[in-house]
């Protein structure tokens, strides 16, 4: 691992699993953008982060693929917000990601020998 | 805050976007930057350092258009707009959009679904436009409003349509007195042959009055059409003359304009062709076209001596009336009524008895608007059509259940998207038009297939009635009466299929359906709604299954009823002698020595010459007296009648039951005799033994001849199938004091097929005389042609009773996958629990039993309460057939049972851990 810098790993495991982590955190219910990003900060313990200009693009990405559905909410005394959710293709995807992932960390653990406990 | 936004904006210019988009995303972004701004001085930074790390966070504008690329394609959908009238339809093509982009997502439910829809609605729309075309649809001529028909009825009785001659000339006498003007034509369309000699080449024509195609306001596509000259008795200067169909113009004279002034021979007679109808015209008379029309004058010269013209008893011309701007039909009735009187007077044939002539044209006439033309189909297809039109709305709705089914589970599904719709802040209705869009479009896809569907379909009905005998032409064209039509349908069909989803998201509570998230969920996929749709499907497809069976069961009956003759192997000559050498008094011997030198051909077992032969749709009939027949009313001693030559009944297989069969002895001078069949015999004598007993034609005309009875014959069926064999007097043709120009020959193949023997036959008759003309048809296809309308019904309502239970299925199946895809959980713990396999499959089956169980009853009750509507066109079965019910109930039984064994085998092998395991 000594040839790559901490910042290119960063980026190559995050765009490899930038779509899963979304569709994860979106699993439960809507959430806008920045919860998005805190939740992905917070449940990774700080390892992974998330700013605007990798976040968004991500997101209207989903959007278009028609995993994800943004809708702006306003309410009387309120801000709006832009509120992300699931579609059903979106919840189809991330069962399939999901699995993909779980086989593919076993193989690595398999090969590699190691054990993330 | 504008710095954010002046931040954000400096680092998106380079992308270009729309301006709106670039505020939608200048928006969003702005919220996250001064959200993590808030957080970071809420964790101790000061307004300075946060500001600091932010920007360092989100890099220069460089960074950014790399990153930012994709959002040219990125798609900002506009907001909700929480109430307000305008709410109502804004963002209505994004739930279109999305609605589509759903379907594609699970392409094989959502082709069927379309499929399906496009079968119903296709079906639906099909027989509408036959039905409308025959019953609603305007004629295709200038004003056809103004149109009326005249019309006799007694009271009580059935309407007539059709007058002699006579008194169509009275009329046309005084058509511009009564009426704009007025015109007549042959109300059924004839079989006009244009061979010169030898086998028949058949077209269909009529006879129309000179003022036919005035009075339509019908313009020809080349020369000219009739007129009142070409009319007059003796057929103008130039010989008769003929108009022929834009149809025959191009296939027979390659739509040449040389087609002017070529002869014609129709039947026999030369006629010279003036003028070429427009296309898609087909005249007055809806269900029938025809090809050449030429003028009633020239009648007497085609028919000779059984010409009608002259004949006031003989009633065969539709009278039609082109009324005023400013008249009514009941105008126009009052006048030809006060007209009447007199046209009665001078139109009486005076050979008939006092008693035929105070029953002389005595029912009152009425004059009736006929914007849609007249037709003799009308009273025969109203209830057939009637039918088939409940039974595709079963179909469809049937369909319309199956997709209810899906879109359920569907928002189902998305329950808790919708849920979490309504709580933060969408309306009922907003997220209830989602589904209703999703409705509409499926909807709509299914009708237009289903439009496409519908063209084919309705020709395809329309051939299927087209027989040897009766040509059907009916024109369907996908107009926009046939597309408006489609559309209600289809509107009436996302609504029922649309509502229950919707209705379903319209109480979806904000709260509950995200708290039930994932787990468990309910069960009710099997009960509640989804059940009860189901139940409903296999209701409506047991009842089309009863229907089918019915349809079945008739055409079966009538297929194998005992007719009293044998239908194989016969095959009927037309011989027509009308331009042929044979004088009149001739023609008895003609056919008598032709069926001899016929019946001597090899191959051929027998040959006799009749009137009449059986199920042709021709009869004769007659009043009766027996010399010592009971008292009966004069109405009831109504006896059919048939002229034949003797080894007819040996011909035909129609044993006879005691007696003789006509011979050698029965010649003209000799005692006239006749044969009567079983039930004359029983109906109107009253001796055992009616040989010797003598009986007289022709009502109380006291000239007719009382004529011995010698022999008895079986009965046999005359006109139709379904009638029982009327009263039957059979003559002697050799005793016939007059002869028809045109006869039949009956012709039994001793082995092989009777068609075989065509060429002989009319080798044998161009032997005699080379300008007979023939017609050959084999037997069975005229018993075909009277069952045409019953196979229909049977083969369609056979079709779409498969369809249903196809349908009913895939309802069946889909609903308990689902309800078992539901119960996973609580199918694994139970699993888990203790219980077999074979418990959980017993589990999974009970529950669809009960839904079907429902479905049966409910089925079978509607059918029995509904199918005493179908009893007019069944034959040898009841409406409430208890075994047609049961096997009906035993099928959605069988395939109920299938269609569930699948997911509850499937649920039976849940391996309980992978179930505990699942988040």
């Amino acid at each position: 691992m000594s040839y790559m810098s901490k910042a290119t790993l960063d980026r190559e495991l995050k765009k490899g699993s930038a779509e899963l982590i979304c569709l994860s955190i979106l699993e439960s219910r809507p959430r806008h953008g920045y919860e998005i990003g805190k939740l992905i900060e917070h449940r990774s313990r700080g390892q992974l982060k998330f700013h605007v200009t990798s976040l968004y693009p991500l997101l209207y990405r989903l959007e278009e693929r028609g995993w994800l559905r943004g809708r702006w909410v306003e309410e009387a005394g309120e801000r709006r917000r832009r509120f992300y959710s699931l579609t059903a293709e979106g919840r189809r995807v991330l069962a399939r990601q999901r699995t993909t992932w779980r086989t593919f960390m076993n193989a690595m653990q398999l090969i590699t020998g190691v054990d993330n406990g | 805050m504008a710095d954010w936004r002046d931040v954000v904006r400096a680092r998106l210019s380079a992308l270009d976007l729309s301006p709106e988009r670039e505020r939608e995303i200048v928006d969003e972004w702005v919220q996250h930057l001064e959200q993590r701004c808030d957080d970071l001085m809420a964790g101790g930074s000061t307004r300075d350092e946060a500001r600091r790390i932010v920007v360092d966070e989100i890099g220069g504008p460089s960074d950014w258009t790399n990153d930012m690329r994709r959002l040219r394609q990125a798609r900002v959908t506009p907001p909700i707009p929480v109430g307000g009238p305008a709410a109502c339809f804004s963002g209505l093509r994004d739930d279109v959009r999305l609605a589509v982009r759903r379907m594609r997502a699970t392409p094989i439910v959502s082709a069927t679904a379309i499929l399906s829809l496009a079968l119903g609605i296709g079906a639906n729309t099909a027989i509408f436009s036959i039905a409308d075309s025959l019953f609603r649809r305007p004629l295709p001529v200038e004003r056809p409003e103004q149109l009326a028909v005249v019309v006799s009825q007694a009271p009580g009785g059935a309407a007539r349509v059709t007058w002699s001659n006579p008194v169509w000339e009275q009329i046309r006498q005084r058509r511009h007195d009564l009426f704009e003007t007025a015109f007549a034509y042959s109300a059924r369309v004839s079989r006009f042959n244009l061979a010169r000699t030898g086998v028949a080449d058949l077209v269909d024509g009529v006879w129309v009055s000179g003022d036919y195609f005035g009075g339509l306001e019908v313009q020809p596509v080349l020369g000219r059409l009739l007129s009142p000259a070409d009319d007059e008795r003796g057929a103008g200067n130039n010989g008769p003359v003929a108009v022929i169909s834009d149809r025959l113009w191009r296939s027979r004279y390659a739509a040449s304009p040389e087609v002017l002034g070529r002869g014609v021979t129709i039947d026999g007679v030369p006629f010279t062709i003036v003028g070429v109808m427009p296309a898609g015209f087909f005249g007055a008379d809806v269900g029938a076209r025809f090809d050449i029309a030429v003028p009633l004058s020239a009648e007497p010269l085609m028919r000779g001596s059984d010409s009608y013209l002259d004949r006031a008893t003989t009633s065969w011309l539709a009278i039609m009336a082109r009324l005023r701007t400013d008249q009514q039909p009941s105008q126009a009735q009052g006048a030809l009524r006060a007209a009447f009187p007199h046209i009665r007077d001078v139109t009486m044939p005076r050979e008939l008895s006092a008693e035929g002539q105070a029953r002389y044209l005595s029912e009152p006439l009425t004059v009736e608007s006929a914007s849609i033309g007249t037709s003799t189909m009308r009273t025969r297809y109203r209830r057939p059509l009637s039918v088939l039109l409940v039974i595709v709305t079963l179909v469809l709705a049937i369909a319309c259940g199956n997709i209810a089914n899906l879109q359920l589970a569907r928002a189902l599904e998305r329950r808790q998207e919708l849920s979490l719709r309504v709580a933060i802040g969408a309306s009922r209705w907003r997220v209830a038009r989602q589904l209703l869009v999703d409705s509409v479009v499926l909807a709509a896809l299914g009708a237009v297939f289903g439009l496409v569907l519908a063209d084919w379909l309705g020709g395809v009905l329309i051939r299927q009635l087209t027989t040897y005998t009766n040509a059907v032409f009916i024109s369907v064209p996908v107009d926009d009466r046939v597309v408006g039509y489609a559309a209600i349908v289809a509107v009436a069909s996302a609504f029922l299929f649309g509502m229950l989803p919707a209705w379903f998201a319209f109480r979806t509570e904000p709260a509950g359906a995200l708290r039930a998230r994932g787990r468990g969920g309910s069960s009710q996929g099997g009960r509640g709604p989804a059940g009860l749709l189901v139940s409903g499907q296999v209701a409506f497809t047991v009842a089309l299954v009863i229907v089918a069976g019915l349809m079945a069961r008739t055409f079966a009956s009538l297929s194998s009823v005992d007719l009293g003759f044998d239908r194989e192997a016969v095959v009927i000559a037309e011989l027509d002698l009308r331009n042929s050498s044979v004088a009149p008094s001739g023609r008895g011997a003609f056919y008598a020595a032709r069926s001899a030198e016929v019946a001597a051909l090899p191959g051929v077992a027998r040959a006799a010459v009749s009137d009449i032969t059986p199920i042709s749709g021709r009869l004769v009939d007659n009043y009766v007296d027996v010399d010592n027949g009971p008292d009966s009313p004069d109405a009831m001693k109504v006896a059919f009648q048939n002229v034949v030559t003797p080894g007819w009944f040996d011909t035909y297989g129609t044993p006879i039951v005691s007696g003789r069969d006509f011979d050698a002895r029965d010649r003209l001078g000799a005692t006239p005799v006749a044969i009567i069949n079983e039930t004359f015999a029983r109906r109107f004598m009253d001796a055992t033994v009616p040989l010797g007993h003598h009986i007289r034609l022709g009502g109380s005309a006291p000239q007719a001849p009382w004529l011995e009875i010698v022999g008895v014959v079986a009965d046999a069926a005359y006109r139709s199938l379904r009638e029982q064999p009327p009263p039957t007097v059979y003559l002697p043709l050799s005793q016939a004091q007059e002869v028809p120009a045109i006869m039949r020959l009956s012709v039994r193949a001793g082995v092989g097929q009777p068609m075989h023997l065509v060429d002989s036959v009319a080798a044998a008759i161009a032997r005699a005389d080379e300008n007979v003309a023939m017609t050959f048809t084999p037997l069975d296809q005229h018993v075909d042609a009277a069952l045409v309308l019953e196979r229909m019904l049977a083969m369609v309502s056979g079709f779409f009773g498969v369809l249903a239970l196809g349908l009913a299925a895939l309802g069946i199946y889909g609903t308990s996958w689902y309800a078992a895809t539901r119960r996973r959980r609580e199918l694994g713990i139970r699993l888990a629990l203790g219980a077999t396999p074979a418990k959980v499959r017993r589990l999974v089956l009970a529950r669809t039993a009960v839904v079907i169980g429902v479905g049966v009853v409910a089925g079978v009750a509607g059918s029995a309460w509904a199918s005493t509507s179908l009893s007019a066109l069944l034959y040898g079965v009841e409406p409430f057939d208890v075994a047609t019910i049961a096997s009906a109930a035993a099928i959605l039984a069988l395939v109920g049972l299938l269609a569930t064994w699948i997911p509850a085998t499937r649920a039976s092998r849940i391996a309980p851990a992978d179930v505990l395991r699942d988040p």
